[in-house]
């Protein structure tokens, strides 16, 4: 501990007070202090309050849940600005998209974004995927977190997929063309589900509406509660950590 | 005003003392803050050294991100048209693989038998490896199945992706470089 109160320098009792007043406790200058910010706050509070030394690092988890999370908020926020612009009708979704990439400012780069971050997505969670089954990191007690993992890589991909139809040009409607064409074969239920989806027989305004509320609330609303639940049950069982 | 005392300005009731025993600022320092199963590793504190890697790493992810956003634009084709197929037509990358799967195995294998085997395996993976090593030198045949999965999945996706031109014929073209067959129209 330095200087005690009173004899600190102003500048510095004030940054401390300006800490602590949003954080609740002093400058984390040492372990117990850091670890009392970090069980006292509520965003920290995801994280157990001290971990393996084997698990920080960064060889272990290769950042890829983390990533794909952060991910996750990245395309929250872009998402969000480019709801700003688009109307999900068949008759100006279109022109919005090229209104976003061409006219508005910055619209090019947030879309831009929110486009490599969906796929970046898709691909640092399979990756997640693959480091925790080649660390046998779904091993007791962690067999539930694994299978509410798959769930989340469904929805993973399934975000992506309903996002695709959105800007309503070629390379869109005739992906989900194709794709849901896939739902066809299933036995008795296929037909019926690509129905449902589609809204229609045909990619068209029912599906625009459809794959645009799946996309801004049902899916990503399922994806954050999953994900809540996830990272709590990596809290509760503990990280794996090293071999 | 309260005062600051570097070390811990006192919780407003942020962490409840135990009714048995309510202690004060320096002792709920020094009680023990979480309830571990196991003391055998080496900890260190959650915060900062955890979540300052997980800021490096959001940092350097969004640089990344930025910088390609700058540099590549997202596509946007001819504005949706159902009386033009573009050929081929092709699903999103990541469904790719199912397609070219579809392409060799008749539609109930490909679309439906295949990809529920994935998911039912994949979500009964760890109450089947009833393994309990996590070593790799223990987990030989897992790591071979699962191996053989990921290097199957990428060719498909790969070889839907890269390969399949007009009609979803073989294409070497596309990757040598074919003017106007490289992406659909
Ligand atoms: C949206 C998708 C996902 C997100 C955001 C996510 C996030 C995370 C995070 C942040 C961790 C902590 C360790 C790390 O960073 O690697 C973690 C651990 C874990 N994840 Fe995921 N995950 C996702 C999908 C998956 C999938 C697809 C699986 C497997 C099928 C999975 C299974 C697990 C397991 C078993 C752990 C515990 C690993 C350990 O203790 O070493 N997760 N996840």
């Amino acid at each position: 501990m330095s200087a005690p109160p009173g004899q600190a320098n102003p500048v510095r009792a004030f940054v401390a007070q300006l800490w602590g007043s949003v954080f609740r406790h002093g400058l984390p200058t040492n372990d117990k202090v850091a670890a009392r910010t970090a069980l006292t706050n509520f965003f920290l509070h995801i994280h157990p309050v001290r971990v393996k030394k084997s698990a920080v690092r960064v060889s272990y988890t290769l950042c890829l849940g983390g990533l794909s999370f952060f991910l996750f908020i990245l395309l929250t926020i872009t998402g969000l600005f480019l709801m700003f612009y688009y109307i999900p009708s068949v008759d100006s979704a279109y022109q919005n998209v090229k209104d976003l990439q061409f006219v508005a400012v910055f619209g090019d780069i947030i879309r831009n974004m929110h486009r490599w971050a969906a796929h970046a997505m898709v691909i640092t969670v399979w990756l997640h995927m693959a480091r925790v089954f080649y660390q046998g990191a779904y091993k007791p007690p962690r067999e539930f977190n694994w299978v509410i993992g798959t769930f989340l890589l469904l929805i993973t991909l399934l975000l992506s997929f309903s996002g695709y139809l959105l800007p309503w040009d070629q390379l869109a409607i005739w992906a989900i063309t194709v794709g849901t064409n896939m739902a066809k074969y299933a036995p008795i239920v296929g037909p019926y589900t690509r129905y449902l989806l589609l809204g229609g027989d045909q990619v068209a305004q029912g599906a625009l509406i459809r794959f645009y509320v799946l996309h801004v609330i049902a899916l990503p609303l399922i994806g954050f509660l999953l994900m809540v639940v996830h990272f709590w049950r990596v809290r509760k069982d503990g990280f794996t950590g090293g071999l | 005003m309260a005062t600051v005392v570097e070390g811990g300005r006192d919780p407003r009731g942020a962490v409840t003392p135990r009714p048995q025993a309510p202690i004060s600022g320096p002792e709920l320092a020094s009680t023990p803050l979480v309830i571990r199963r196991r003391e055998d590793e080496e900890t260190v504190v959650t915060f900062p050294y955890l979540v300052w890697r997980e800021f490096l790493a959001g940092l350097a992810a969004f640089v990344f991100l930025m910088l390609v956003s700058i540099q590549v634009n997202a596509p946007l084709l001819q504005r949706a048209n159902t009386s033009i197929t573009p050929n081929p037509a092709k699903a999103p990358w990541y469904f790719v693989g199912l397609q070219e799967l579809l392409e060799r195995f008749p539609p109930i294998m490909a679309g439906v038998a295949f990809p529920s085997f994935v998911i039912i395996f994949m979500i009964l993976t760890p109450y089947l490896d009833r393994n309990p090593s996590r070593r790799p030198q223990d987990r030989k045949v897992a790591i071979v199945l699962f191996t053989i999965y990921v290097c199957l999945a990428v060719a498909f996706v790969v070889i839907g992706e890269f390969f399949r031109g007009e009609a979803f014929n073989w294409d070497w073209t596309l990757i040598l470089g074919h003017p106007g067959l490289s992406s659909p129209v």
